[in-house]
């Protein structure tokens, strides 16, 4: 009776604090494989991982964290992609890596491309293009609004790693994205910056 | 009174600035070098607007009802009994 009454509190503790975040795994599971079968998959595999391990899960930490790191996890096992450690530059340096891809759209008159081309399709491209690493801060992050500290408890890494890897990132969906607009035919501002662009 | 920031000091915390993983002081000295600022501002309008484009990457599941069933019936064959 006891064994029953256990196991009947851990699924309603499962039910109440894991199977509420399923919209939120499933928008990670989505972002990660790309692919809808395979995003279900993925989450399937979660929670089934999670279920069979709710045992380890600490009471009033966050849920929704160890449910990404177990996703994360599950999806570089089943895609057997390996982790392979970027090198990155210091994150500060890399913000002002970034000024330097805004002057140059500025000079070429695409300062305010971001604001008036419609980038969807190929900033998803370029962000499918990332590297793993590069490409997961930026959906904790940015996608999917974490914090930088969030980030880091699913990466398992310490913050100013997510910090240099998300900005990195950043930086080079915006040469990419700047490349495209050039390559694209999106016809640079008129007025002075566009005025002074080298041919 | 405080000397306020130089250009560099904020172009190198534009985007923890902008993801607002700043301390409260810190913010609020970008937020006001910024605000006078002509050769910054526009470095964070063009941030500003580049994460907002990534923010319109994310996507919901298109069938969570069907997901849903799919997971608890997955659970239960683990022993799990929804309420």
């Amino acid at each position: 009776m006891a064994d029953q009454a256990d196991k009947r509190e851990k699924d309603r503790r499962f039910q109440e604090a894991a199977l509420s975040c399923l919209p939120d795994v499933a928008r990670f599971a989505l972002s990660l494989t790309r692919d809808e079968p395979d995003a279900d998959d993925l989450v399937q595999e979660t929670y089934l991982r999670a279920y069979r391990s709710w045992d380890t899960f600490e009471p009033g930490t966050e849920c929704r964290a160890w449910l990404f790191t177990i996703c994360r996890n599950a999806f570089y096992r089943m895609h057997k992609r390996e982790e392979r450690t970027v090198q990155c530059d210091d994150a500060e340096l890399e913000s002002l890596a970034a000024a330097a891809v805004h002057s140059s759209a500025e000079h070429a008159g695409f300062g305010d491309v971001f604001a008036r081309a419609d980038l969807h399709e190929a900033l998803e491209q370029a962000l499918n293009e990332l590297p793993d690493q590069f490409r997961e801060a930026v959906v904790l992050v940015d996608v999917q609004d974490h914090s930088y500290e969030d980030a880091a408890t699913v990466i398992g890494v310490p913050i100013g790693t997510v910090r240099s890897r998300l900005y990195r990132a950043r930086r080079l969906l915006q040469e990419r994205l700047l490349t495209y607009a050039k390559d694209a035919g999106i016809a640079p501002k008129e007025g002075p910056s566009g005025l002074e662009r080298n041919p | 009174m405080k000397p306020m920031l130089d250009c560099d000091t904020v172009m190198r915390q534009l985007w923890a600035y902008l993801d607002q993983e700043l301390t409260e002081d810190r913010m609020e000295a970008i937020r006001e070098h910024l605000a006078v600022c002509a050769r910054c501002f526009p470095q964070l309008e063009f941030e500003r607007t580049f994460l907002e484009q990534l923010g319109k990457l994310r996507r919901e599941h298109p069938n969570p009802q069907t997901l849903r069933t799919r997971l608890v019936a997955a659970l239960a064959a683990e022993g799990f009994t929804a309420f």
